[in-house]
């Protein structure tokens, strides 16, 4: 087996060990032992990143085992390994396995440690898979698997209605990306006969394809913007994009580290990585790209409105995501493949980081996660605190922390992209930016400054146990780091032939070159924003309230997230369900199960006739058969 | 005599034979006998067809045939006998306990 | 008349040779020896079995050929169906041993009737002539009938081997009588000679095409194709369970082999005459193989109209006259051995203290036993041909078949047949895991009930995930075709 194979497969290994042994194990064995396969798959990655990202190694293609091969019918897994796939590696394995660590901590006293442990690490197998196919059809295979661990791991605590409530809505609203996603793969297929990586770029390179192609009723459309269409309805479902953003805030029902892992750092993000590596495709196809653009902009700067708003700790991080994938997503959008990457792993580390110090407050509050709630608890949790205005720093883009390189690299490449949908998406940036710091600072500063809003809780907040600090500090130590560490990304070619970009695309070589006041102008805002969330929530507490009095309509709005929610209820829940009651009563329960029982009934008789036949008489068996001799010879002679 | 006759008094056999089998509703043996003529008219056509066309092949079929039809009396009758020994009848109606 | 011996090179025939003197070896000990003995009989027999297996393999080396005079062919495809048949003989043998222990039917002559009806099987697929299949075919036929009636003291298992015995004898008497006709035709029973024959004539005559649709009907009997199959039932319920697992598999391997011979050797002229009546069968059987199924109550009727429904997918496969469907149909078989071995096996184990052969009887068999459960349901779904187990590969290749040999209403009526058969392989499994128990099922599993059922476990999964090689080795066995 090879290390990279082990790569993916350790963490299969441990979920599985954890899955099927986990009572016999009992809770602490099983999460070590899930822990110990995803240590050998961080440390390969690692290996793998210096090999591969760091020195000058070529990228690795691996037929790992080939499923079904009887002549044309052919089916394959392998591995790529280039350098998109080497970083994402490390994000994946190495935050999964300190959010693993941190879990053994977070979950101490829920019972069901080791499906727990297992669905955890099944999420990070699917992942990996998803990141390290040669393929589409392995991109698929990783990408469903995510979303079934996603599903699983929101529904953890199955016995909560909200919880199950939400994995509902996430299944659902990812079913209508996917179903998107599927149909561009099957798109793909019947363009190119493979699905795989290597021969779909380069007949994608070369016009060796239809220019055209038939889709439903449309008639003929253009190929490649209709694929990468699809594909991108797909990447909006997983990674919580605009019109199908509305289950990821509702998905931190879910246990605090599987929104860390899955809701922040990877899993959303696989909509980012699918469109980087496919960029073959995206770039021949100027429509799909202008619509990633655009989406990804409305994005960055609506989930950033409502996450003004909310009260809800663990929710203002999740809108947080949402608008933090908007910035990627328009990155791409804007041929800037390796900014949104950079950004990708910078996100990863912060993002993480602020949901598990979130945790930490919860926990240390005893699941308390109403910010309203909190106040002043810098005293009581000071690490806790230090991390988490570590990473808030490096969200905000504070100077030379992560964020400052990724976030500034993207709105640079905006700028400088010089096109009407990236002037719109970095003008949003911007006023995304504000909005950004405003309220990364308004959560900092009523969780942690100001006075306790309950003091019984206040008095029994406590410090979170080592496992859990552990992993906070190397995450904060990452966010402080990886955007130094790391802006080698942005330069031109660094990703090779992973990402390729057509002639006239080059807003990312440009965005080196942007004036002065284009580069700092990010830091002003977030002085701005600071300035702001200073101003409501530490000089003058009570203006908010007045504000949101004032401005009721506004704040309604916002704190009901644009009533999206509330949009999808009237125009597809009712009527999905008034159709279904409607379709229950008459259709299903008259026609439907009329035809079913009819059938089986049916079936019934016939099996009760032709039980009566076999009389159980040889002379009846010899007549049937002289009846089959007699119509066979006179039909076929 | 030309090959028709031989092969009509086969088919007549033949179709005896399998008459015999499901017309009879009373003794096995009969049966065991009808197989014995279905073998025969077989055997007919064998040596007739052999004969006109003049290879000898039909007649070595023809000894095979001879045997086995030997060997299939033989273990008929033996598992006849068994099935006696239970049911106390030989009556083709009575062997109608597996059925449905 | 100068006669003169043909070439004979007996090389090629050393498997049969070496089984027919172990059956004789073994008639001999089982004669003149003890009853203490008997064990040691069993444990011959098989390892003749196995030795066979050695020389086969051994024979691999040799190239290709036919010899004595062409009546007797040694291809690839020979050679395959003989590994499946040395298989689907061994695997039965080696879990009946404990059940004849105790139904006082371990005598010697068990074992030797099971090879001499393995040694008939393989002159079936070594056939070159009609004279060697017909010889085959009775040599294996008669061996069954008697062991269907081996419980000799059971009225169920002597009416099992007289019912058999007669329509038997009747489906050989028709095969023999289309048999005389096709000689009569064309002037030869040589396989490749009526081929030639029908190639060089003007015209078909009706003769030639009666004679091969009374073969067809004859070997068409041994499969159970309906409405040939009425034996089937009757004889699994009524024959002792080790017989009924043998002759589920083993006579279907050499008779499917047969088809391939007659059909596309001696026939392959003739396929507008015989494909459409083969889909004809084909869609009788499976009707008859999934709704027969439906109202049975004794599992081992019910596991024979399940084979009947196997078979009707078969015949599918074999009517495509595609290397495709060709290849399917020995993938098929291959699987359904270790599917059907599989659940017998599983019938065999639960037959015991009492516990009948009634489907009821398993109620609740997965609180007591989860293992045991967990195999049986995990036939049953390869049965039903669910993924990822094998028989969903099998019969994804046949409707591969199907589909591209133009058969598309065939193929749906398959499917839809499929999805009725489905039905009552649930209901087992249904049964097995939701009702309540009302026997201890406290058996102890020996260890050739464990072996056997590894195999056929590991079989059934690893050949559902990667088919891959099984399938190139069942294209590579009917390569020599067509």
């Amino acid at each position: 087996m090879s290390k990279y194979l082990l790569i993916v497969l350790a963490p299969l290994f441990g979920s599985m060990i954890a899955g099927f042994f986990g009572r016999l194990l009992g809770n602490r064995l099983a999460s070590l032992v899930t822990i110990a396969g995803m240590s050998v798959s961080a440390l390969l990655a690692i290996i793998t990143f210096f090999e591969i990202a760091v020195g000058n190694g070529d990228p690795v293609r691996q037929e790992v085992w080939s499923w079904i091969v009887s002549g044309e019918f052919r089916v394959s897994f392998g591995l790529l390994i280039d350098r998109l796939t080497a970083v994402m590696l490390i994000v994946v394995s190495g935050i999964s396995t300190l959010i693993h660590i941190y879990s053994m901590g977070y979950m101490a006293e829920d019972p069901d440690q080791p499906r727990f442990f297992s669905y955890l690490s099944l999420f990070t197998f699917a992942m990996l898979m998803l990141v390290t196919g040669d393929s589409f059809l392995q991109l698929f295979f990783g990408w469903e698997g995510v979303g079934l661990a996603s599903y699983l791991l929101i529904g953890f605590w199955f016995k909560k209605e909200s919880a199950c409530n939400a994995a509902i809505k996430a299944f659902l609203v990812n079913r209508v990306g996917d179903f998107g996603f599927a149909l561009g793969i099957f798109t793909i297929y019947q363009v190119f006969h493979t699905l795989d990586y290597a021969t779909v770029f380069r007949m994608a390179g070369t016009g060796q394809y239809p220019q055209t192609v038939d889709f439903l009723f449309w008639g003929p459309v253009h190929t490649m913007t209709l694929i990468c269409l699809l594909l991108f309805i797909g990447a909006m479902g997983k990674s919580a994009q605009f019109i199908l953003h509305t289950w990821l805030p509702d998905a931190m029902e879910g246990p605090t580290p599987v929104s860390a892992l899955i809701h922040a750092a990877t899993m959303v993000t696989a909509g980012v990585f699918m469109v980087c590596r496919a960029s073959p495709l995206f770039e021949l196809s100027e429509t799909a790209l202008t619509v990633v653009t655009v989406i990804g902009a409305i994005t960055a700067f609506f989930a950033a409105t409502v996450g003004l708003v909310q009260n809800d700790i663990k929710r203002v991080i999740a809108y947080s995501t949402c608008s933090q994938l908007g910035y990627m997503f328009f990155a791409a959008g804007v041929s800037a493949y390796s900014a949104a990457i950079f950004h990708l792993m910078t996100h990863a580390f912060f993002k993480a980081l602020l949901f598990l110090s979130a945790g930490a407050v919860i926990h240390s509050m005893h699941h308390e996660q109403d910010m309203r709630k909190m106040g002043g608890l810098r005293k009581k949790i000071p690490i806790t605190y230090t991390v988490m205005m570590i990473g808030t720093l490096a969200l905000t883009g504070f100077p030379f922390l992560a964020g400052f390189y990724s976030k500034d690299a993207i709105l640079e490449a905006a700028y400088a992209a010089h096109s009407t949908a990236g002037t719109f998406a970095w003008t949003l940036g911007m006023i995304g930016a504000v909005l950004t710091t405003f309220y990364s600072f308004r959560l900092i500063f009523m969780t942690f400054h100001g006075r306790p809003a309950d003091h019984h809780s206040y008095d029994h907040a406590h410090e979170s146990p080592w496992v859990m600090l552990g992993p906070l500090m190397v995450l904060a130590v990452g966010a402080l780091f990886a955007g130094m560490l790391g802006e080698s990304m942005t330069h031109l070619g660094w990703f090779k032939s992973a990402i390729f970009l057509a002639p006239g695309h080059d807003a990312m070589e440009h965005a080196h070159h942007v004036s002065a006041w284009v580069k700092w102008s990010p830091f002003l805002m977030f002085l701005i924003g600071l300035g702001m969330a200073w101003l409501l929530y530490v000089r003058m507490p009570e203006l908010p309230g007045i504000i949101a009095g004032h401005y009721r309509a506004t704040h309604r709005f916002l704190l009901n997230a644009w009533y999206f929610d509330r949009l999808y209820d009237r125009l597809f829940v009712q009527p999905a369900k008034l159709i279904g009651e409607g379709l229950w009563l008459t259709g299903d329960a008259k026609i439907v199960d009329g035809c079913v029982n009819g059938v089986a009934n049916l079936c019934q008789r016939w099996a009760e006739q032709l039980r009566s036949l076999q009389t159980g008489y040889v002379y009846h068996y010899a007549f049937a058969m002289l009846i089959g001799v007699l119509v066979l010879m006179s039909l076929y002679t | 005599m030309s090959l028709h006759h031989f092969l009509i008094l086969g088919a007549i056999l033949f179709t005896t034979g399998v008459f015999g089998i499901f017309l009879n509703r009373r003794n096995v043996i009969i049966i065991l006998m009808s197989i014995e003529l279905i073998l025969l008219s077989v055997n007919i056509n064998f040596v007739a067809f052999s004969h006109y066309n003049n290879d000898v092949t039909g007649q070595i079929f023809t000894f095979f045939v001879l045997a086995v039809a030997a060997a299939e009396a033989a273990i008929g009758l033996a598992i006849l006998v068994a099935f006696f020994r239970n049911r106390a009848t030989i009556d083709v109606e009575r062997i109608d306990t597996l059925k449905g | 008349m100068a006669v003169q011996l043909p070439e004979m090179n007996l090389v090629l025939l050393s498997p049969e040779i070496l089984l027919s003197l172990v059956a004789m070896g073994l008639l001999l000990m089982s004669a003149w020896s003890g009853k203490e003995s008997r064990g040691l009989i069993g444990t011959m027999a098989l390892s003749g079995i196995v030795l066979a297996a050695v020389v086969l393999a051994g024979l691999s080396s040799a190239t290709p050929s036919a010899t004595m005079g062409g009546h007797f062919i040694d291809d690839r495809l020979a050679r395959a169906m003989k590994w499946l048949l040395l298989i689907a003989t061994a695997l039965p043998l080696l879990m009946s041993r404990e059940y004849l222990n105790q139904h006082g039917l371990d005598s010697g002559e068990y074992y030797v009737l099971t090879i001499t009806s393995l040694i008939g099987a393989m002159a079936m697929v070594s056939a070159g002539s009609f004279l060697l299949l017909y010889l085959g075919l009775e040599l294996m036929s008669l061996s069954i009938y008697v062991l269907a009636a081996y419980q000799r003291d059971q009225l169920q298992s002597t009416e099992a081997g007289l019912k058999y015995f007669i329509l038997g004898s009747l489906a050989s008497g028709i095969l023999l009588y289309g048999t005389s006709l096709v000689y009569g035709a064309t002037g030869t029973t040589l396989f490749t000679a009526v081929a030639n024959a029908i190639k060089t004539a003007e015209h078909v005559s009706p003769v030639l095409v009666l004679g091969a649709v009374l073969v067809i009907i004859g070997i068409s009997f041994k499969v159970a194709a309906a409405p040939f199959h009425m034996w089937a039932p009757d004889v699994y319920e009524g024959a002792p369970t080790s017989v009924t697992a043998f002759i589920a598999v083993m006579p279907k391997v050499a008779a499917f082999t047969a088809f391939f011979r007659v059909l596309l050797e001696a026939f392959s002229a003739l396929h507008v005459h015989w494909a459409p009546m083969l889909q004809l069968l084909a869609v009788l059987t499976l009707a008859v193989g999934s709704l027969g199924a439906i109202a049975q109550s004794n599992i081992k009727r019910l596991l024979a109209y399940s084979s009947i429904g196997h078979v009707g997918f078969l015949l599918i496969g074999l009517t495509t006259g595609s290397q495709l469907g060709h290849q399917s149909v020995v993938f098929y078989l291959a699987n359904y051995i270790f599917m059907s071995v599989g659940a017998f096996c599983l019938v065999l184990v639960l037959n015991r203290q009492g516990i009948g052969d009634q489907i009821s009887d398993y109620a609740g068999l997965a609180k007591k036993r989860p293992l045991l459960a967990f195999l049986m349901s995990m036939f049953m779904f390869s049965m039903a041909g669910i993924p990822p187990l094998a028989g969903f590969i099998a019969k994804l290749y046949v409707l591969m078949a199907a589909v591209k040999a133009g058969l598309l209403t065939l193929a749906v009526i398959s499917v839809i047949f499929a999805a009725i058969g489905a039905f009552y392989y649930l209901r087992i499994v249904k049964i097995i895991y939701f009702d309540v128990a009302e026997q201890p099922f406290d058996m102890e599993v020996s260890l050739s009930h464990q072996i056997v059922l590894a195999i056929s476990a590991l079989i059934v999964l690893v050949v559902g995930i990667f088919p891959g090689k099984l399938l190139d080795w069942s294209l590579a066995s009917v390569q020599s075709l067509l």
